[in-house]
């Protein structure tokens, strides 16, 4: 196996007196789908904030490509290659799909004006390549879909540079068929191989569909990983449910 | 490939009907009526020579101001100082030309107290403009402090320098300085030549009547001229749109959003200083409560124009069409006498809410109904 693009070695993040990543292990390669699975309050949110450098790590060193980073702001994580797509996606509804994919890194010729053609033609080719045809892009993101909002958002973070990818829960807000279109997404871009994503769900069985490695989070510690192979379906329940035995929440269920 | 072509669930469209659904629409519709209305009602005297350079002049002055307004709301900020600053600067600079530069600094040239008034305004708009994006607070009610503070100000700068609350009787500087003239003269003045030329614009002696529209008509081409392109067709225009939208959204793309918002403060009160000095030096004249009430028509004018007033939207095609509107109804009265002109209030109202009605729905058509 080759060398993962992002290796996190021994995070802790506290808020005071909360702790909240408790020293976190996480290995991400290049054309692989690493899904990083936990319940609500496990730590995802603050370690990928961490990772796209909203939060500052209290101890721990980020690893891109062997040699360690430190973040200080957003600007920071993308320049080194950390695109992150968060659930509220960045995207402004009235603005056109091109205007949207470009927003604050406009394509400009002399005098400031924007070379409106060329990223027109940049915005549906990009797209085009991870799965939606969209056939005009000069119109409103307003009325596209859950799921074509998502793929915008991904191929813009991929346009502009990001190695690793980070999608936070991005099928939770989405009917069966567009999560399945995202799906799809994720799985066009673990195929161009030279891009690592980390996939953030709740869904066991969406996991399973596109996942090469997975990440178990609970309170804030890593409490299982493993490949998609060598994990098994029992183990993968136990370990999303935080750790507790899907047996004993049965008997404490029956018992009421 | 079941998600792909969601796309082509919107409609083919023809080009007029692209044309028809342009957010422009609404206002152009509206001036069209108006012009043949008023054309009709006044026996065609609100468009003869004359009548056509004061329209234009009206026209020309709520442009300006209403453009200001109109991309400061695109960037989702109000500013209800506009009708205070342009009394403030009109006083600045007419109090420097008639009793001379701050400091004893000796007598003031028209482009000097012009000079020194923008830059004044500008430090008030970046001022405004600061106390917004650092506050948080509404732009709303920080303005409205504006509105009360500079006018204020004027009035009391009026009464404790000059005596009294109004400037007349100044010389015509645009006899004597380019400067003057080229914001209080006449341009375009071929327009009338060519009329006169081909057997019309005559007065009553058989000689050419007017020589030519004000200069503010040249400025609100230019203003609204710079605007549209820097709107469309450039990296700042998509920043304005993209602030006014969703502010979380742009910033988080590394628009720098403070800065677009301030400098659009600055601009309003750059258009509200220009306002202020064609009319100080058409007129030669200033008082202290010139520009009343001015920030609530440039916001109406940019509403009518299809400004949304939650940002993000709007043009300043439309912005021009609502201009004329208004400003063609503000002079009706002079061209029919037999109406009161207080049905201009009257259909101001009237049409600004439709406008709201109609904008509301473009903008659900926009975002899919949310």
């Amino acid at each position: 196996m080759a060398e993962p693009y992002l290796r996190v070695e021994g995070l802790v993040k506290r808020f005071g007196p909360f702790t909240a990543l408790g020293g976190v292990d996480l290995e991400v390669y290049p054309g692989e789908v690493h899904c990083l699975l936990g319940d609500n309050g496990a730590g995802k949110s603050t370690l990928i904030k961490t990772l796209a450098g909203v939060h500052e790590p209290t101890e721990g060193t980020i690893y891109i490509e062997g040699k360690p980073v430190s973040f200080r702001s957003p600007r920071d994580a993308s320049d080194a290659g950390i695109g992150t797509v968060y659930q509220d996606l960045a995207i402004n509804q009235l603005l056109s799909v091109t205007r949207n994919f470009f927003m604050g890194r406009e394509l400009k010729g002399p005098l400031g004006t924007l070379r409106m053609d060329e990223m027109n033609k940049i915005a549906h080719d990009e797209m085009l390549k991870i799965g939606i045809d969209f056939s005009d892009p000069t119109q409103a993101v307003g009325t596209m879909s859950g799921g074509q909002r998502q793929t915008l958002a991904i191929a813009r973070a991929i346009y502009f540079g990001a190695k690793v990818l980070i999608l936070d829960e991005p099928t939770s807000a989405l009917g069966q068929k567009q999560q399945m279109g995202v799906l799809k997404t994720i799985k066009k871009v673990r195929a161009r191989g030279d891009i690592a994503i980390i996939f953030i769900t709740h869904n066991e069985i969406h996991s399973r569909l596109v996942g090469d490695r997975f990440t178990f989070l609970a309170l804030g510690q890593t409490i299982g990983a493993g490949t998609n192979a060598e994990i098994g379906d029992e183990e993968m329940r136990r370990l999303m449910s935080g750790g507790a035995e899907m047996g004993d929440l049965k008997e404490e269920l029956a018992a009421i | 490939m079941a998600d792909g072509n969601e796309s082509d669930r919107l409609q083919e469209e023809t080009t007029f009907q692209r044309l028809l659904r342009r957010p422009e629409i609404g206002s152009f519709t509206v001036m069209v009526v108006i012009i043949i209305a008023l054309a009709i009602a006044s026996e065609g005297k609100s468009f003869n020579a004359l009548g056509l350079k004061n329209n234009v002049a009206i026209i020309a002055q709520y442009g300006i101001i209403a453009t200001g307004a109109a991309v400061l709301m695109i960037s989702g900020e109000f500013d209800l100082s506009i009708g205070s600053m342009i009394g403030f600067a009109g006083m600045s600079m007419a109090m420097m030309l008639k009793w001379g530069l701050p400091f004893g600094m000796g007598e003031a040239s028209p482009f000097a107290a012009f000079i020194i008034t923008l830059a004044m305004t500008l430090a008030l708009g970046w001022l405004i403009g600061t106390v917004v994006v650092r506050s948080g607070l509404s732009s709303f009610i920080v303005t409205l402090a504006f509105l009360f503070f500079l006018r204020g100000v004027t009035e009391v700068s009026f009464r404790l320098i000059n005596k009294s609350t109004q400037i007349s009787g100044l010389p015509d500087y645009k006899e004597t300085s380019w400067f003057a003239n080229i914001l209080g003269g006449d341009v375009f003045g071929w327009f009338y030549d060519i009329w006169f030329m081909l057997g019309g614009n005559l007065n009553r002696r058989g000689e050419q009547w007017v020589e030519g529209f004000d200069a503010r008509f040249l400025w609100w081409i230019v203003i609204a001229g710079v605007a549209y392109f820097i709107l469309s067709r450039t990296q700042i225009g998509n920043w304005i749109y993209a602030t006014g939208d969703n502010k979380e959204a742009a910033r988080a793309n590394g628009v720098p959003v403070n800065r677009v918002k301030i400098g659009l403060f600055m601009f309003t009160a750059f258009c509200a200083t220009m306002f202020a000095a064609c009319q100080v030096f058409d007129t030669n004249t200033s008082d202290a409560a010139k520009g009343n009430l001015m920030e609530l028509f440039a916001i109406a004018i940019a509403v009518v124009g299809g400004t949304l007033m939650t940002g993000g939207f709007g043009s300043v095609i439309g912005v021009v069409f609502g201009a004329i509107t208004v400003g063609l109804v503000a002079n009706a009265v002079f061209f029919i006498p037999a109406i009161d002109g207080a049905w201009f209030r009257v259909f101001l109202g009237a049409i600004l809410l439709a406008a709201v009605f109609a904008n509301e729905r473009i903008r659900k058509r926009i975002t899919g109904g949310i």
